[in-house]
């Protein structure tokens, strides 16, 4: 049996160089590469070192000629787990993902419209996340994490209504315009004025209209960004903008809301 | 997806009411090239009725930019307590 310490000494007096590579503070894998035929070494045969609990130290026990090979140990941890660098993903995480949380939050809101669904929908996004983080490039982290979003929220409306399978966007779509039909009380409250006007415009647009006007215009998401959360070309997102304003114009002109001291 | 002016219109010093009609909403959301911006802006100076159309729009930009909700502080603050759960329990190999 050798003692860490040992071991430590023997890779030194031989002349190898070491690698450990951990997890969560802990040594996984050690490994060692010999350079130099070892003298004195003895016949191959079975060795074990007792390292960091269940590390295992052993050498080959096949018989071989080549030297290196012969001389060569091989310290390992039987890995059932890909070895994954947990500092770097938690640092990305920090990075990135965090800073996004409120934004996150707000985006949910708009297209679930229901607070739990959407702490859910974060939830889920931010647990996706984590998990692809380390293959993230780091580039437009808001719109990653938009995509990620969608697919969880697509997912999501699978779970519910399996029988949307084969088309999830028109999923989507289809669900928002029947959430459309059941607005809550903050969308009834009834409030005077040009802002409330605008409002009641918006209350009363398509779910795609609506859609695109709350995630640009009130959540302040560039085209882009909402192209990534709908699922749809940029240029989509554009004109639907201005069809949707093109819209509330319109119903503000029927209503007979003022700008400036003049109706629209 | 900034809006460029149409190649064979590039040298023409001004613009009129139809161009800037196609390009008023774009304009609104600063997605226009500058150098067409800045003949879009002198035309809403100059024209009355594309300066009101124009303002019809800004407006309703504007009231729709102050109706962002108020989120719930508390459900924000467990997202974030979420967010360290997942990245802190993984470091400390929980």
């Amino acid at each position: 049996m050798l003692k860490s310490h040992e071991l430590l000494e023997f890779i030194k007096a031989i002349g190898a160089s070491l690698e450990v590579f951990e997890h969560a503070g802990h040594p996984m894998r050690i490994e060692f590469i010999v350079e130099k035929t070892l003298e004195g070494l003895g016949p191959p045969g079975p060795m074990k070192a007792s390292h960091a609990g269940e590390t295992r130290v052993s050498r080959p026990s096949f018989p071989d000629s080549d030297p290196i090979r012969r001389a060569g140990l091989v310290v390992s941890r039987p890995m059932s787990e890909p070895v994954v660098d947990e500092k770097a993903q938690k640092e990305a995480f920090d990075r990135y993902v965090v800073p996004e949380i409120e934004v996150l939050y707000r985006v949910a809101r708009s297209i679930t419209r229901n607070p739990t669904d959407a702490e859910d929908l974060v939830q889920d996004t931010m647990l996706r996340a984590y998990r692809a983080i380390l293959r993230f490039d780091g580039r437009h982290p808001r719109a990653w994490l938009l995509t990620i979003m969608r697919n969880a929220q697509i997912n999501r409306v699978r779970r519910k209504r399996p029988e949307l399978l084969r088309d999830p966007d028109a999923a989507m779509e289809r669900l928002a315009d029947e959430d459309s039909a059941d607005l809550g009380p903050e969308a009834q409250v009834i409030e005077r004025g040009y802002d409330a006007a605008v409002e009641k415009a918006v209350d009363a647009l398509p779910e795609k209209f609506r859609t695109v006007i709350e995630l640009v215009d009130i959540q302040g998401l560039s085209y882009a960004e909402a192209a990534e959360i709908i699922g749809v070309p940029t240029g989509t997102v554009m004109s639907r903008l201005h069809r949707a304003r093109t819209r509330v114009r319109k119903h503000l002109e029927s209503s007979g809301a003022y700008v400036n001291g003049r109706p629209v | 997806m900034t809006v460029r002016r149409s190649w064979g219109r590039r040298q023409k010093a001004e613009v009129n009411c139809r161009e800037v009609g196609k390009v008023l909403q774009s304009y609104l959301d600063n997605d226009v090239e500058e150098d067409f911006a800045s003949k879009i802006a002198s035309h809403l100076e100059a024209c009355k009725d594309c300066g009101l159309e124009f303002e019809t729009y800004r407006q309703i930009k504007t009231s729709l930019a102050g109706k962002m909700p108020e989120v719930d502080p508390a459900a924000l603050a467990r997202l974030r307590m979420f967010g360290q759960e997942i990245s802190g329990d993984s470091a400390t190999g929980n």
